[in-house]
């Protein structure tokens, strides 16, 4: 009963030279980076060495914090991570502000992006396929394959380390995506179910819809003001960690980390 | 008479697996949570002055844990809606 009348993950298609595009997804997605543009190009025009703006106090905040993250872990040469990071952070976080107006309808008038399984995997295949080739290229392709052969175990056990390597480079594009995916669909499945449980059973007491808004707005508040900050934050977390993870030589103990001042003892 | 039996052996199978999903993620992702949350406030008592830095590496640590009840959310929604074919 509830399974026929509740629909999730529908979206309106479009086919294109054979494939199938969600027609709503494509909107709000061009939406969202017609939004992180605006926000970029705002803050370059109104950009200042004096006391700083609201918008540019906010960039700045994004900018050092993602900095800070990627000189602590990878180090110097890591320092291309930084606009991948603070964009896919940017990009995800207005994404899912897009979950504000959800209605709990069929179709939404602005789906959000990342509530459908395709953006999510395309950001999560795009991460890894970097990352490989990033440790290609600071590794060679010998050390590379050495890699895969020689940790975590010595060589001799070489078919146990392909084995445990292999899950764990498949798993890592796998739950990027659907992490990110999981947590804002069930923020629209959310919507969707409490208006189903308004329509159901509260619309027939008086004060049902009052209570049905209540009870979205509640949910809503959570799930745009937590949730998806914070996915945002760990997807581009993760994308350092995993550049970090990929470039990392055993040569690294000579790189030598500048030693912090010693503070005078007043 | 054996189509429906069919029918309503699936749907019975849909909902007690989306059920099973649900139950063991929530409480995987409760235990988890509480984890996280009572070694920041251990944290927080032996050294009050960490406490921003630890809320910082607790909500990291939530994110990651509550991943993975989403992760069976969707499996319960795709069961339940989608496998179910009516």
């Amino acid at each position: 009963m509830l399974a026929t009348t509740v629909s999730v993950g529908e979206h309106p298609t479009v086919k294109v030279f054979g494939l199938t595009i969600n027609v709503d997804t494509v909107i709000a997605t061009i939406l969202a980076m017609l939004v992180v543009f605006a926000l970029g190009f705002a803050v370059r025009r109104q950009i200042t060495r004096g006391v700083p703006g609201r918008l540019q106090l906010a960039w700045e905040t994004i900018l050092t914090a993602v900095t800070n993250q990627v000189e602590g872990t990878i180090g110097p040469r890591g320092v291309a991570v930084i606009p991948l990071a603070v964009t896919l952070f940017v990009f995800i976080l207005v994404c899912n502000f897009f979950e504000i107006f959800g209605l709990g309808g069929k179709y939404e008038l602005l789906a959000v992006p990342t509530a459908d399984v395709n953006l999510p995997a395309a950001m999560a295949i795009f991460v890894i396929v970097l990352v490989h080739i990033a440790s290609v290229r600071t590794r060679g392709f010998g050390g590379y394959v050495k890699h895969y052969l020689t940790h975590p175990f010595p060589v001799f056990l070489a078919p146990f380390n392909i084995f445990i390597n292999l899950v764990e480079e498949i798993a890592k594009p796998i739950t990027l995506a659907l992490r990110l995916f999981g947590n804002l669909f069930s923020g629209g499945l959310m919507i969707v179910l409490i208006a189903a449980l308004g329509a159901w059973k509260l619309s027939s007491i008086p004060i049902g819809n009052i209570l049905t808004v209540i009870m979205a707005v509640i949910w809503k508040l959570f799930d745009v003001f937590f949730i998806g900050p914070i996915q945002a934050f760990i997807f581009a977390l993760l994308t350092i960690l995993y550049f970090d993870t990929a470039m990392s030589t055993d040569h690294d103990e000579e790189l030598v980390r500048p030693e912090p001042e010693p503070v005078p003892n007043v | 008479m054996a189509d429906t039996q069919q029918q309503a052996i699936q749907l019975a199978g849909a909902m007690i697996g989306g059920g099973l999903a649900l139950g063991g993620g929530a409480v995987g992702a409760a235990i988890g949570d509480g984890l996280a949350g009572s070694q920041t406030i251990a944290g927080v008592a032996r050294q009050p002055e960490a406490q921003s830095r630890l809320f910082t590496i607790m909500f990291l640590t939530v994110g990651l844990v509550e991943a993975m009840y989403f992760i069976n959310l969707a499996f319960t929604a795709l069961f339940v809606f989608s496998l179910y074919k009516k």
